[in-house]
């Protein structure tokens, strides 16, 4: 169908007439460029929120506990929950399997001296599934290991700031750092381009901070993984947890405030649907504008028809048959679209391209678009071509030879 | 090469019946040039189409080189044209935005011809009708007298065996006229049947025979 001749024929009639094809194209061309834009800025969107969200794992419900709102069992209201290594214990005791945890207590500025260095950091104290559960990635040595945890050893973790800080971009692995006065051996390092505070942070095991640092049995915050388990059993587990613990710490069952919980599932799903919305709109606005370039080359086909009558009579007297009548306007549409559509993809690709690296917020990475979008693009503009070319064609193809010769 | 046995063709307009051929007979042998002739309304132009397969018919016979023309489907039809017919017509119908030999070589494209036989015989009937140097020129850079000669070259070019012009001379001054009249002739000995409509009376003069055609009958 397309060899050579039928091309000759799409160039001979598209070129008879430059400026209409010129407008035509431009519109299909400018449909497709709002479409990559818009693909390419959704997409910038995503990747920097979900970059963003990369900071904790997505499959963790988090356990905090904060001041009362509601008087309950003759307590006042305004009192301050404290979550203890107790209440830990018994919740993995009431709890049928745990899949990942790590308790949690975080001290502000703590004095850190290397050699002649030093500074004041933040710290933590955690389990080792913490590694998992915040997204930590090591550059060099070991995370907190149960061991750590278990023995109290004096073994510390060093975010990519303190390493640079105190040790000058020398490795920090197996040499002794003071924390708050205490030496600790620098077992690991990490760096967490996500998040710049983060990359301040040195972990330590749980049980010697909490003994160092803290001298009683308060935990700041629970961290629980929730591995491969179903969106709505999370939430299942989130509520039970939720009403065990306040039950436990006698809070009100309405109080929002006392015992309060994260459920990473939700959040990261809510998301998810924000952004299953916000493609669909992309998608939606994409797909009325290509439509609007599409009424347009169904309209200008008409068009081309009519003017063309006697022309196909003439062919038809010739010997061509229906079906070349409607490959010479079907092929004419998807040519038109095919070639402007591309121009428009490759105008719209370009510009991400350029504008991309000049782009770095925050909640915005990458706009690009993907070659599938592009493909998909494509493809919609072939079908949209033959659909918008059929209309015009069956016109031809009724063009009755004798009517079309009729001399005026 | 032509027989037809009792043709008959009515058109409706609204509630009204329009009968414009009333059964007609007639006999065109091969290699015959023949003129139609007939006041305008008296159906021939009609006859031409349905002979050109352009048009059906209501009933009678059409038989053409020995095989009917009833109730053709529309591919059947151009098939058949394509095989058996030529056309010449008034307004010569050339395609403008294609040059004299593409125009002359468009039927062959809808036999399916490779490009290069194609344009090898386009060639060699330009150069029949005189004008092989008009080759790469477009009809409107051309005279009526030589826009008709590519339009017959056109014709000609799927070796039909029978021609069908429409009032050929038409739109010619009469030296061009007698050219044209004079190349039909030529090809005409070469065994091509001819049907000439036309109402010059010195055009129909320069054929075998006449038939006249007054409302609808052959006279």
């Amino acid at each position: 169908m397309f060899n050579r001749d039928t091309w000759l024929e799409i160039a001979n009639t598209v070129l008879s007439h430059p400026m209409r094809t010129f407008l035509t194209g431009l519109s299909i061309a400018l449909g497709v460029f709002i479409l990559v834009v818009m693909q390419g800025l959704g997409f910038g969107l995503q990747n920097g929120v979900k970059n963003q969200f990369s900071d904790d794992a997505v499959n963790s419900i988090w356990v905090n506990s904060g001041r009362t709102q509601l008087a309950y069992h003759g307590n006042k209201p305004n009192r301050q929950i404290k979550m203890r290594n107790s209440d830990v214990d018994a919740m993995f005791n009431q709890m049928d399997t745990v899949n990942a945890y790590s308790r949690r207590i975080r001290i502000w500025g703590v004095t850190m001296e290397y050699e002649d260095q030093q500074s004041n950091f933040p710290l933590r104290g955690v389990d080792p599934d913490h590694q998992m559960l915040e997204n930590t990635t090591l550059t060099e040595g070991r995370f907190v290991s149960r061991r750590d945890v278990v023995e109290e050893t004096k073994v510390a973790v060093l975010g990519a700031t303190i390493v640079e800080e105190l040790f000058k971009g020398e490795s920090p692995i197996g040499t002794y750092i003071l924390i708050g006065g205490v030496q600790f051996r620098v077992v690991g390092a990490f760096d967490d381009p996500a998040s710049r505070w983060e990359n301040k942070m040195a972990y330590l095991p749980f049980t010697t901070a909490q003994n160092i640092f803290r001298s009683n049995d308060k935990v700041d915050q629970i961290i629980l993984g929730t591995g491969d388990l179903h969106i709505a059993g999370t939430r299942a587990l989130t509520e039970s947890l939720l009403s065990w613990f306040k039950d436990r710490k006698a809070v009100h069952p309405d109080d929002t405030r006392g015992v309060w919980m994260r459920n990473n599932n939700e959040e990261y799903e809510r998301f998810q649907n924000i952004f299953l919305g916000i493609e669909l709109f992309i998608w939606g606005i994409g797909l009325l504008t290509l439509l609007a370039g599409a009424v347009g080359v169904a309209n200008i086909l008409a068009i081309a028809v009519k003017e063309r009558t006697k022309e196909i009579g003439v062919r038809k007297a010739l010997g061509a048959s229906s079906l070349s009548v409607v490959g010479l306007v079907v092929q004419e549409s998807v040519a038109l679209m095919i070639v402007s559509g591309s121009a428009g993809l490759v105008v719209g690709v370009g510009l991400l391209e350029i504008v991309s690296p000049m782009i770095d917020h925050e909640y915005f990475k990458n706009p690009q678009v993907d070659f599938r979008i592009a493909l998909v693009a494509l493809t919609i503009l072939g079908i949209v071509g033959i659909v918008s070319g059929i209309g015009p064609a069956i016109r031809a193809v009724s063009i009755r030879p004798v009517e079309a010769l009729r001399d005026e | 090469m032509i027989i037809l046995k009792d043709l008959r063709k009515s058109y409706t307009t609204g509630n009204q019946k329009l009968d414009v051929l009333k059964g007609l007979s007639c006999h065109v042998k091969e290699g015959e040039i023949v003129a139609i002739m007939g006041s305008s309304g008296s159906g021939k132009s009609t006859l031409l189409n349905i002979l050109g397969l352009l048009d059906g018919f209501d009933s009678g016979e059409y038989m053409l080189a020995g095989e009917s023309m009833v109730g053709l489907g529309e591919r059947a039809a151009a098939k058949y044209r394509s095989k058996f017919l030529g056309f010449v017509f008034q307004s010569f119908n050339l395609i403008g935005f294609k040059t004299a030999i593409e125009n002359v070589a468009l039927p062959l494209y809808y036999q399916k011809v490779s490009r290069k036989e194609r344009n090898a015989t386009a060639m060699e009937y330009l150069k029949k009708v005189g004008l092989e140097d008009w080759a790469l020129h477009l009809p409107n850079q051309m005279s009526g007298g030589q826009k008709q000669r590519i339009a017959i070259a056109r014709a000609l070019v799927t070796k039909p065996k029978v021609i069908l012009a429409d009032e050929p001379t038409g739109a010619l001054d009469s030296t061009t006229s007698r050219e044209v009249m004079t190349l039909l002739r030529e090809i005409n000995k070469e065994g091509i049947t001819m049907i000439i409509v036309t109402h010059e009376h010195d055009i129909a003069a320069l054929c075998d025979r006449t038939i006249l055609l007054t409302d609808g009958l052959i006279v």
